[in-house]
């Protein structure tokens, strides 16, 4: 294979001036498509769903509830944010480092691997042979082709993160960049060293119970719980680093963040990579086939260094932010840099609203219920899918919606369409998904089940009456629900839209229709910047520091933190003695 | 930043070594599946499995 | 001093000590981490709430003989077709989780200690006890053995929240505590402790 590039197999971005190699691009948009369609069927799945468990509309039958759950599970989960991972390797690896894809004919394979096997899975389960919702925990049975199109999936995407390392190689080979990788390539290396660690375990699960389906060897229920869950929660740690990643990436296309210190930012990262993995274990707390040691051990992602990164993001990005916008002479007061912000810019109040919903509802409702005790009273009540409604909706697909918004322009190279609709769209999906979050982390704390048809009970044999908040609670998560998913279709609109019929973007960019700020005037800092920024770094300021405004709202944050958690040990100490 | 641009890496100041571990990722990936087998999957395969059988008078 | 964003390479040596700002909020969030992780082991030592419990392997049709036994000694009614059983204080009690239904029903006495066996004999169940919002996962071929004292009298229902399959909606058992000296709770008085069940 040769390793000759034409220059004409690149371009280079009139707005970044990075060479973007075709194939790379080509990779990317191929991948945002796949994304775009898995949440499109994961979307229809969810207002099917969430209207169901609205008991007053209750709309869909008992198999067919369980059934759409199952595909809502996957499609979003794995397909839509799998597909756009992709999509983002390849982007912080060839893109951001003006580098050629690292053999560009395999990864194509792996995409269309990605697709078909994806396709045979939706096939399986919108005919009713994998009733076994996302978790597929054995020994509930699937269709043995179930189990073989995400074998199938799950290598495609092993072999894309192969192929960022390789390009990551080559592109240190070939001396397309100097010094270390960005921040942001970093951030997706950190997702691509998680992803091995998932899909490991993924094979290590999925081909025995592939197996088992077709009668061929026996597999423990407990020991695919938990080698499931390596692969279950895990791929929501890729999820995590990806997310932070697309918020140093927008920080600095919308703003101009900064970074504050590469070593601090690093070893957070560094920190993920070594300890988020083990978290897997919040999902077997209650489970007896481990121990209190493991439990405690796994669940604090040894000792809660991974928690420890988490917070650590949690300022360097706001912070990163405030900087950017003070060098940019938005510095008045304590918080003149966000009021003045863009927040007309989607790919900004995406970016924001994900930090802000993901840390504040999600980090914290994690921490506290994946404590080993805390979670006896949260172990699949609604308050689970309210903790991660929080964190890889909110959190990390909106991330990914902004981002969007500036791939539309630098990837597509088209406007985007619709553009009044996109700058309103986050708002909506942010809201609506804060309230269903809340709403529905509040019915789990009455015991609200998870995944569950029909809490009226009407065909049980003994009556439950659950306190008469809890109906209020689901009508109102319900409404949010489907505020968020018109957000949702909004954002599908603009997107296909854009890529299929938007108007052709043409260089230079000027303040064109559908184009967000961060692309038609780039953020600049102000020629005095390297001066601005001593100042703001002088030990006159004593210890607010360069970015006052950030470390006031991670107080508030950490404040909120520590009351939630220790009311929930509170609430612990009311029920039964348990030991 | 295109190549042609940049200034290259002084040659007289050492990259310490905090820097020159963090930018291997091949060992950062070791390090990480390492932990992930031993301490999560490897400790609770024998957690499971060590389990004795129930006495049941 | 210069600055550079996320997606520009470093120049350089970057491994450079953090503005004091960034090492105190480090600090402060390491601080909060150790503080967090220290909870854990605090309350299996002075909290009275923990997952620990006695934990085998089992076969399902031991299992299934040994509740049985459990149920004929200690039997005392019937409801919905489900026994009733009322054991001694601090003995072994068992539960069994099939699609779609618990049994036997407990009958339980307030304030005094069991050791409550839970086991599946097909699939993955939820323990979930209403109204106290206890949740264990029930899991087919091992017995977990959980030392509970129940704190007030009830009408308890046991709820199951992990999906079991076509019915699962449908299974619920029930748990009765009677008081310390062994009453039960009247109907009216059980009616408003389920509705008016708080977090």
């Amino acid at each position: 294979m040769t390793t000759q590039v034409m220059h004409q197999d690149f371009r280079t971005c009139p707005v970044t001036g990075l060479k973007v190699h075709r194939d790379a691009e080509r990779l990317i948009r191929a991948n945002a498509v796949a994304a775009t369609v898995s949440l499109l069927i994961g979307g229809i799945a969810a207002v099917l769903v969430l209207l169901t468990r609205w008991q007053a509309v209750h709309l869909l039958p008992a198999h067919w509830f369980y059934r759409i759950l199952t595909v809502h599970g996957m499609s979003m989960l794995i397909f839509f944010i799998l597909f756009f991972e992709m999509g983002i390797l390849y982007f912080t690896s060839a893109v951001l480092l003006n580098s050629r894809v690292a053999a560009p004919r395999t990864a194509w394979g792996a995409f269309w691997l990605m697709v078909g096997g994806a396709l045979v899975v939706e096939w399986a389960m919108w005919t009713g042979r994998a009733d076994v919702l996302f978790s597929s925990y054995v020994p509930l049975r699937a269709h043995p082709l179930y189990y073989l199109g995400v074998i199938l999936f799950a290598v495609g995407a092993l072999v894309v993160t192969i192929l960022f390392f390789a390009t990551l190689v080559v592109a240190k080979r070939e001396r397309t960049y100097q010094g270390s990788v960005p921040l942001v390539t970093y951030g997706g290396a950190t997702a691509a060293i998680i992803s091995v660690i998932t899909l490991g375990h993924g094979a290590g699960i999925y081909i025995p119970t592939f197996l088992w389906s077709l009668g061929l060897m026996e597999v423990d229920p407990q020991v695919y719980r938990m080698v499931w869950w390596a692969l279950g929660h895990s791929s929501q740690q890729i999820n995590v680093a990806a997310m932070v990643a697309v918020w140093y990436l927008l920080g600095a296309l919308t703003v101009g963040a900064v970074v504050l210190n590469e070593k601090i930012s690093r070893t957070a990262f560094v920190l993920y990579i070594l300890f988020i993995s083990l978290a897997s274990a919040h999902h077997l707390l209650v489970d007896p086939g481990m121990g209190p040691a493991w439990k405690i051990v796994n669940t604090s992602y040894f000792m809660y260094m991974a928690v420890l990164a988490s917070l650590i993001h949690g300022f360097t990005v706001p912070a990163g932010i405030e900087l950017g916008q003070r060098l940019r002479g938005f510095s008045d007061g304590l918080f003149g840099w966000l009021r003045r912000a863009p927040w007309g810019d989607p790919g900004f109040s995406s970016m924001v609203f994900s930090i802000v919903v993901f840390g504040f509802v999600g980090g914290i409702t994690g921490v506290t219920f994946g404590t080993e005790q805390i979670n006896i009273i949260a172990h699949n009540t609604l308050r689970i899918p309210g903790h991660f409604h929080s964190t890889v909706v909110s959190g990390t697909a909106m991330a990914f919606m902004g981002l969007t918004y500036y791939v539309i322009p630098l990837i597509f190279r088209k406007q985007i369409a619709f553009y009044p609709l996109a700058r309103i769209q986050p708002y909506l999906f942010a809201g609506g998904m804060l309230v269903f979050s809340i709403t529905m982390t509040f019915a789990g704390t009455f015991g609200v089940p998870r995944r569950h048809w029909d809490i009226s009970f009407a065909q049980a044999p003994f009556d439950v009456q659950f306190n008469p908040a809890v109906d209020l609670l689901l009508g109102v998560m319900a409404v949010g629900g489907l505020v968020a998913a018109t957000g949702g279709a909004i954002y599908i609109l603009v997107t296909v839209s854009s890529v299929f019929f938007g108007k052709p973007l043409e260089a230079p960019v000027g303040a064109a229709a559908g184009v967000p700020p961060g692309i038609a005037a780039p953020p600049r800092h102000l020629p005095d910047a390297d001066r601005i920024n001593e100042e703001l770094h002088s030990p006159a300021r004593g210890l607010w520091g360069p970015a006052p405004g950030t470390l006031a709202l991670v107080a508030v944050f950490l404040l909120a933190f520590v009351i939630y958690y220790f009311v929930n040990w509170k609430l612990l100490s009311f029920v039964w003695k348990v030991g | 930043m295109p190549p042609e641009q940049d200034p290259a890496t002084d040659p007289a100041e050492p990259i310490p070594l905090g820097q020159r571990f963090f930018d291997n990722w091949l060992l950062l990936m070791v390090l990480g599946i390492a932990i992930m087998l031993v301490v999560f999957t490897g400790w609770g395969l024998y957690e499971i499995t060590s389990l004795k059988p129930a006495p049941l008078p | 001093m210069e600055t550079h964003t996320g997606i520009e390479s470093p120049k350089g040596v970057w491994w450079k000590r953090a503005h004091p700002t960034e090492r105190m909020w480090v600090v402060i969030a390491f601080g909060w981490c150790m503080v967090l992780f220290a909870m854990m082991p605090l309350w299996h030592f002075k909290g009275g709430q923990n997952p620990a419990g006695v934990r085998y392997r089992v076969k399902p049709a031991d299992y299934m003989r040994r509740t049985q036994e459990f149920i004929a000694a200690y039997k005392v009614g019937i409801d919905q077709g489900i026994p009733i059983v009322e054991p001694p204080p601090g003995s072994d009690i068992y539960l069994i989780g099939l699609s779609f239904a618990w049994q036997p029903i407990l009958k339980l006495r307030q304030g005094t200690e069991y050791t409550l066996h839970l086991s599946s004999l097909d699939v993955n169940h939820g323990f979930s006890l209403y109204p106290m919002n206890i949740n264990f996962q029930v899991v087919p071929g091992y017995d977990y053995g959980l030392r509970v004292t129940p704190t007030e009298a009830g009408d308890l229902r046991i709820v199951c929240n992990e999906f079991c399959g076509i019915g699962h909606h449908t299974m619920v058992g029930r748990v009765i505590v009677t008081d310390s000296a062994g009453r039960e709770v009247a109907a009216a008085e059980r009616a408003a402790l389920t509705r008016e069940a708080t977090p």
